[in-house]
This record gives structure tokens, sequence and C-alpha cells, in this order.
């Protein structure tokens, strides 16, 4: 069998994130995605570009109470919390499910001080099947998970220039939209030396039950995600790209290959799919066959003439 | 193994006030369907609702099922409460469905003893999964107890007066059976059962009545499976939103849709 050469028919679909060659865009995003192992039953996790695991702390994390998740008019809201087994225990029993497949892992992670960044990020370091780091500052859902460093540029530097000693490892610094100027703290994560930044998580929302006259969640504030919430991360993800030079992973309401284009066209190198994973699991294998597709269609040889060429 | 795929409706009638019973022809899902087992229905292809909604399976017949007409269909009974439902109710025999299917672990059948009294307790639509469990224990004696606020929310009855069961009713208005919850009413039939170590409960129902019960229980020997409801994300497993607290060592919010639905009663911790 020969290898087939990239072509208009067989459009390049690969990108470079830091030191990672995805072999596609798609990304299945973290907490979205179980450890993996949930969607075998449904397709080929070898198709993917890279999974991103759930956020990882160093101690185990037991999460929000419920209710965690509410529906809301094209969207949810969520507060699992984080919840997660510690590093010990992934590396115990949920690793080795990751290093069976083919495609790349990217663990996502967070502290509750700059200190757990840190020895979090050197303990991953020197685990093998790890291709890189997604850095959590930015989750809605605890007042530590990082947020704190999230939402302040120069702790954001500071935090991710620490990290970033600590890991030879590709270092994804993964941003809140829950700011009033992205582009200064994504600029913020590449001046620390972050080989990436991924965004946007999700927005800080509630939901009210008036019959009950109570939250509908079990922590009264969690984070939006879905459809409702793309044209937002789409402008965020342009005014980033506007302001760094390094690449940039899209996501926020991705359902379809139309809209992960979109966001390629803004200036995402490679796109993450959320939401779209708990309603079709498939999602991530359809928006690479989309994308394709698409490639195919307007005769172009290779995504990459693609990212940022909006305008 | 669950499984991805699209169903064809066969059916979809309304059987009584809010309720409402539809037919899906799909083998696959219907062909490992086990009792307490349920569905991730696509409601719509639309993103209003944007999440699927999960549905206890109340019938599921195999490709080897005698009868031809109902090889490989799976049926949903199901209430109408919100937009995603009402619009469930416009499916047309013939449309297709996106499914999820079978999830979750289903009630365990334990080799009993014949003296042990099987007591299934069901609230509301929670008594439709509580249906093809009564199928499966078929030849054993059973004790039935149906709770409902009215009577039009009284359902399934029929299925078990097929078993050899007695069964016992309570609405809370007290238009059909006994007047107040059903748990009210199994406490009032108590004595008519052997030694508490001699029974066997099976319970789905809504939160009010699981954690009454739980009362019961704990105060008793009895062993309780338990199916719950919950408000979920995915149904597979991966986004941790449908959590309930148990006494799991690790692990203490277990998820409803790959640890449960059906838990050991004594094990979940009420908030």
């Amino acid at each position: 069998m020969g290898i087939t050469m990239p072509s208009i028919r067989n459009p390049d679909l690969s990108v470079t994130i830091g030191k990672i060659k995805l072999r596609n865009p798609v990304i299945v995003s973290s907490g979205t995605f179980g450890f993996g192992e949930e969607f075998e039953d449904f397709f080929d996790l070898n198709h993917l570009g890279a999974i991103i695991s759930k956020g990882i702390s160093l101690k185990p994390m037991k999460g929000n109470p419920p209710p965690r998740i509410f529906e809301t008019e094209g969207g949810i809201i969520n507060s699992i919390g984080l919840q997660n087994p510690g590093f010990q225990e992934f590396i115990k029993n949920k690793l080795p499910y990751y290093k069976d497949l083919k495609t790349h892992l990217i663990i996502n992670f967070f502290g509750n001080t700059q200190k757990e960044y840190i020895e979090l990020a050197r303990r991953f370091d020197r685990i093998p099947g790890i291709s890189g780091l997604e850095m959590n500052i930015s989750c809605p859902n605890i007042k530590r998970g990082g947020i704190v460093f999230g939402t302040n540029p120069h702790m954001a530097y500071r935090l991710v220039q620490a990290v970033r000693k600590a890991t030879t490892l590709t270092l994804i610094v993964k941003l809140s939209p829950n700011v009033t100027d992205i582009a200064l703290m994504a600029k913020s994560a590449e001046d620390g030396g972050a080989d990436a930044v991924s965004l946007v998580n999700t927005f800080r929302a509630m939901a009210v039950n008036i019959y009950t006259q109570k939250p509908e969640l079990g922590n009264v504030i969690g984070g939006l995600s879905g459809p409702a919430i793309k044209p937002i991360a789409l402008r965020m993800v342009w005014e980033v790209s506007q302001a760094v030079h390094i690449p940039i992973i899209g996501m926020g309401g991705i359902m379809n290959a139309e809209d992960a284009i979109e966001f390629i066209l803004v200036g995402a190198s490679a796109i993450q799919i959320g939401t779209a994973n708990l309603i079709d699991p498939k999602t991530g294998i359809k928006v690479i066959h989309g994308i394709r597709k698409y490639l195919i269609r307007n005769k172009i040889g290779c995504i990459q003439k693609l990212i940022g060429t909006f305008g | 193994m669950p499984i991805q795929t699209d169903g064809m409706v066969v059916s979809n009638k309304r059987i009584k006030s809010v309720y409402y019973l539809l037919g899906i022809n799909c083998t696959p899902i219907a062909d490992q369907s086990k009792p307490g087992q349920f569905v991730m229905v696509k409601v719509s292809d639309d993103r209003s609702p944007l999440l699927r909604r999960p549905f206890s399976v109340y019938k599921s017949y195999p490709v080897s099922y005698p009868e031809k007409r109902k090889r490989g269909c799976l049926f949903i009974l199901y209430k109408q409460v919100g937009k995603g439902t009402r619009m469930m109710t416009t499916l047309k025999r013939g449309e297709k469905v996106d499914l999820i299917g079978p999830l979750g672990n289903g009630f365990i059948l334990p080799p009993l003893p014949s003296s042990t009294n099987i007591i299934l307790i069901g609230g509301g639509v929670g008594i439709v999964s509580l249906s093809p469990l009564a199928e499966a224990l078929k030849g054993r004696k059973l004790f039935v107890f149906i709770g409902g606020k009215t009577q039009h929310d009284i359902l399934c009855v029929e299925d078990f007066k097929i078993f050899n069961s007695n069964i016992f009713v309570a609405t809370e208005d007290g238009s059909l059976g006994t007047q107040g919850t059903v748990v009210d009413l199994f406490l009032s039939q108590r004595k008519k059962f052997k030694r508490d170590e001699e029974c066997y409960l099976y319970a789905c129902g809504p939160v009010e009545m699981l954690k009454a019960l739980a009362g019961i229980v704990k105060l008793n020997n009895f062993v309780c499976q338990a199916s719950l409801e919950a408000r979920m994300g995915c149904g597979f497993g991966a986004c941790w939103g449908c959590v309930v607290k148990t006494n799991h060592p690790k692990t203490s919010y277990q998820r409803v849709c790959k640890e449960g639905p059906v838990f050991t009663l004594k094990d979940i911790l009420w908030e």
C-alpha cells in the first residue's frame, strides 16, 4: 500500500500545535468526553485529531452537589465542579485506556495554587503517552479551579511562565471568556511561554425555578455552553487571533463542520467539540468529514490555507 | 453495549390523560435491552430541545420473539411534561428517531428462595420500568404497589394482572384505591408479609417517594433495588451531570446513567 499524497481530492487536514502534529484539527473537549472509553461503543476514537482528558487535579475532587446540569434555550448550564479521581488514580486507572489509542492525548489539569499547577505539570511531564497539557485557568464552577488566574493578566502571565519551566510538553492555556479583554489574557499566556491558547471555556450563568423559587443548579452558578454561546466565542477567537502569534484552538457551541469552519476562518488552527459530544457522540467524526468535503468542494488542498483567511 | 442508531416509529398513541405509548422498531437496541435499562431519545432534529431525553424501556421484543409484528420493537411509555415530550407526541408512524441505548445497569435478579416475598413499588411513571421486571420474574408471586397523584396517574395495572400478583393502588387524592402515598400504603400492608429478611423490594419513582421508602428500608432489614430518575446530560457517562450522592468509599457522587439508574437503596445518601 502506497502513501496517498495530499491533493485537492484528498486534502491535507493536518495542523501543528506546539510539538503536536494533529492528523486533523478536530479535538474533543475536556469534561465532555469522559475518560474516552465512554465513547468507544460509538466510533473509532483513533480518527480524532486529539482527545483532551477530563480536568485532573493533584488530589481527588468530589464535585458539586446535584442538580449539576440545566438546559436553557440553545445551551446547557453545568456545574459539575471538576469532579475527578486525582492524579494518582488517573494514572493508575484511566491513563492505560488512552495509551492504547493511536490518537494524541492532551491532559487538562488545574490546581488550587501556583505550586499545585507546577507540581502537576512536572509529574505529567515524566509520563510517556501524553502529547501535551491543557492548563485550565478558567473553570467557572469552583472558587479555586483557576479562575483567579484566568481573569488577571499579570497573574496568568506569572503562572504560565512558572508552569512553562516545569514541562517540555506542548502547553496549551485554556482561557475564560468571563473577562473584559480576552485578547489581553491570550497575550499574557503567549508572553508566559504557552505554545497555544484554547478558548472559550463556559460563560458564568444561572437559572431559577419560579415554581420552587430555588436555583436550578445545586451550585447556583454554572457555566453556559452550546450553540447559544457560539457568536460570542467566535468574536473572541477573532480578537485573540489579531493579538497573538501562537496557534489558537477555538471552541464554543460547535455543533457541525460549518460551525468549525467559521472558527478556522477567523483564525483557529484547530477546534474543540464540547457540548455536541453529549448530544451526538459521533459529532467529532462528522465534523472531520464535513471539513474534508468543504475543502474538496472549494478546491483547497490543505487546511492551513484556510486558517484566518476570513475578511 | 449501547448503540446510536435510527429507529422507526411504528405507533404513537395517547393511552390516558397525559400519558403516551411510543413504539419504535429498532432491532439492535430492542434485542439487548434488559429490565430497568433506558434509552436516550433525540426528540428534535432542531436545536430545541438541545439535549436528548432519557426514557426507561417499557417493553422490548428481541428478534426471536414469536409474534412477528413485534420483533425488534421497543416501547416507551412517557408522560407529556415539557416541550420535548410535547414534540414526541407528534411523532408519526414511519418517522425516524435517533436513539442511544440500551443504557445503564438494569435491575439485578438474584436467585431468591421461593418463600421470598418480591415486592414492587412504583410511583407515577416510575411503574413503567417495573413492568419488564415483572415479566422477567414470571412465575414468582409478586406484591405490586402502584401510586400516583390521581386515578389518571395510575399506570400499567393491567400488565401486572397477567402475572401472579397482588396489586395495591394508592392515589394522593383518593380517586382510586387507598388515599395517600404508595409508601404509606406499603407500610400499612407490612404485616401481610413475612419477616423483613424474607422480603425483596424493587422500586422506581420520584425522589420524594424513594426518600420516604429509604427511611423504611433503613429501619428494617429490607433489601431494595431502586431505579432513580435524574436530569441527564448525555446518558452514557461522559458528562457527570446526573450524579447522586452515595456511600461509595472513593467516588461519593455516582452517575445515575452509568453506575445506575438502579442502585441499592440504602447506598444512596439523600441530601
